[in-house]
């Protein structure tokens, strides 16, 4: 664990959602935790150093911006894992990728302009790789996503 | 619904803000507007509701929550929104969502758990299934990140050379 302090964490609690928008973010920041503007840069720049820090940045509701989402599950033998990984991470739509302990093992998220263009990406990755146990998993309900990680 | 200069601002946002003392008048600057006209902008793509969400993006793994499962549940379409708001509100519940069961795949709710350890994730769902008494689930540890990024919504076109 290389968060040391309270005032990093409290930081880092302060960060995850409503970011300021005003001219100087940094020292809005600093206001509401009773630091210095300098310190608070100071220290954001080292979690970031640590790699605690991924961004800082907007997150975006794909739907609302004309886009449609949706989780892909496939079942790939695992000397095909890393082939498979990097014919489907090449796809800017693909944002998020994982291998997980399951038959079906490989599961990402693809994100494009609508359902249609998915499906033919889905099928010319099965043709490029020989996969074919690819399965297409949209939301049609969300009950939760979560805004931050209290620490 | 978007214009021209509402997809440079979100291509602008999108990734990593500076960590400096203007950092949105670096980025307007960028765009060629001022920096009052980005701060507006990013504002109104808030209020619209397009933003989910404004800030930090953490790795858990560094900041003390080691693991994460993906629980994929069986739920009575009957129970599914009860059983859903339910799961949601525990705070170990990052992500919970209704999906469409397949015929090789017949899960209809996923929540997404995060917690410092494996047998920790285990014990919280044994909790969800036991209070929602949904007993057919399978739970997907990640064995290995093989991609995390942004997506990259209306990406300017690469600089050219001067």
């Amino acid at each position: 664990m290389s968060l040391t302090d309270t005032t990093d964490r409290a930081i880092l609690n302060r960060i995850q959602s409503h970011f300021p928008i005003t001219p100087q973010p940094y020292l809005s920041i600093a206001n509401d935790l009773g630091l210095t503007e300098a310190e608070v840069i100071e220290r954001i720049r080292r979690l970031k150093e640590n790699g605690i820090i991924r961004r800082i940045g907007a997150n975006f509701i794909p739907n609302k911006l004309g886009f449609v989402s949706t989780l892909c599950a496939a079942r790939v033998p695992e000397d095909k894992i890393d082939s498979f990984a990097d014919a489907i991470n090449r796809y800017p739509g693909v944002t998020h990728n994982y291998q997980r302990d399951h038959e079906f093992n490989i599961w990402f998220t693809f994100i494009a302009p609508s359902m249609e263009e998915i499906d033919n990406n889905l099928q010319n990755i099965s043709r490029e790789t020989g996969i074919s146990d690819i399965i297409s998993l949209p939301a049609t309900k969300t009950y939760k996503i979560k805004a931050k990680f209290d620490l | 619904m978007l214009t021209e200069l509402e997809k440079k601002i979100i291509a602008s946002i999108q990734g990593d803000i500076p960590v400096t003392e203007r950092p949105y008048l670096e980025i307007a600057d960028g765009l060629g507007i001022s920096e009052n006209a980005l701060l507006e902008g990013i504002k109104s793509l808030c209020d619209r509701k397009m933003i989910r969400r404004f800030g930090a993006t953490l790795r858990h793994q560094k900041s003390g929550f080691q693991a994460n499962a993906m629980v994929a549940w069986r739920v009575d379409e009957k129970r599914i929104d009860e059983v859903g708001t339910q799961m949601a509100s525990f705070q170990a519940v990052s992500h919970c969502y209704r999906r469409n069961p397949t015929d090789r795949w017949p899960y209809n709710l996923y929540t997404m758990i995060h917690a410092k350890d494996e047998a920790s994730c285990r014990e919280i769902v044994r909790k969800l299934s036991k209070e929602t008494m949904v007993d057919r689930f399978a739970i997907l540890f990640s064995r290995r990140e093989l991609k995390k990024t942004s997506m990259e919504y209306f990406p300017l076109p690469s600089e050219n050379e001067t």
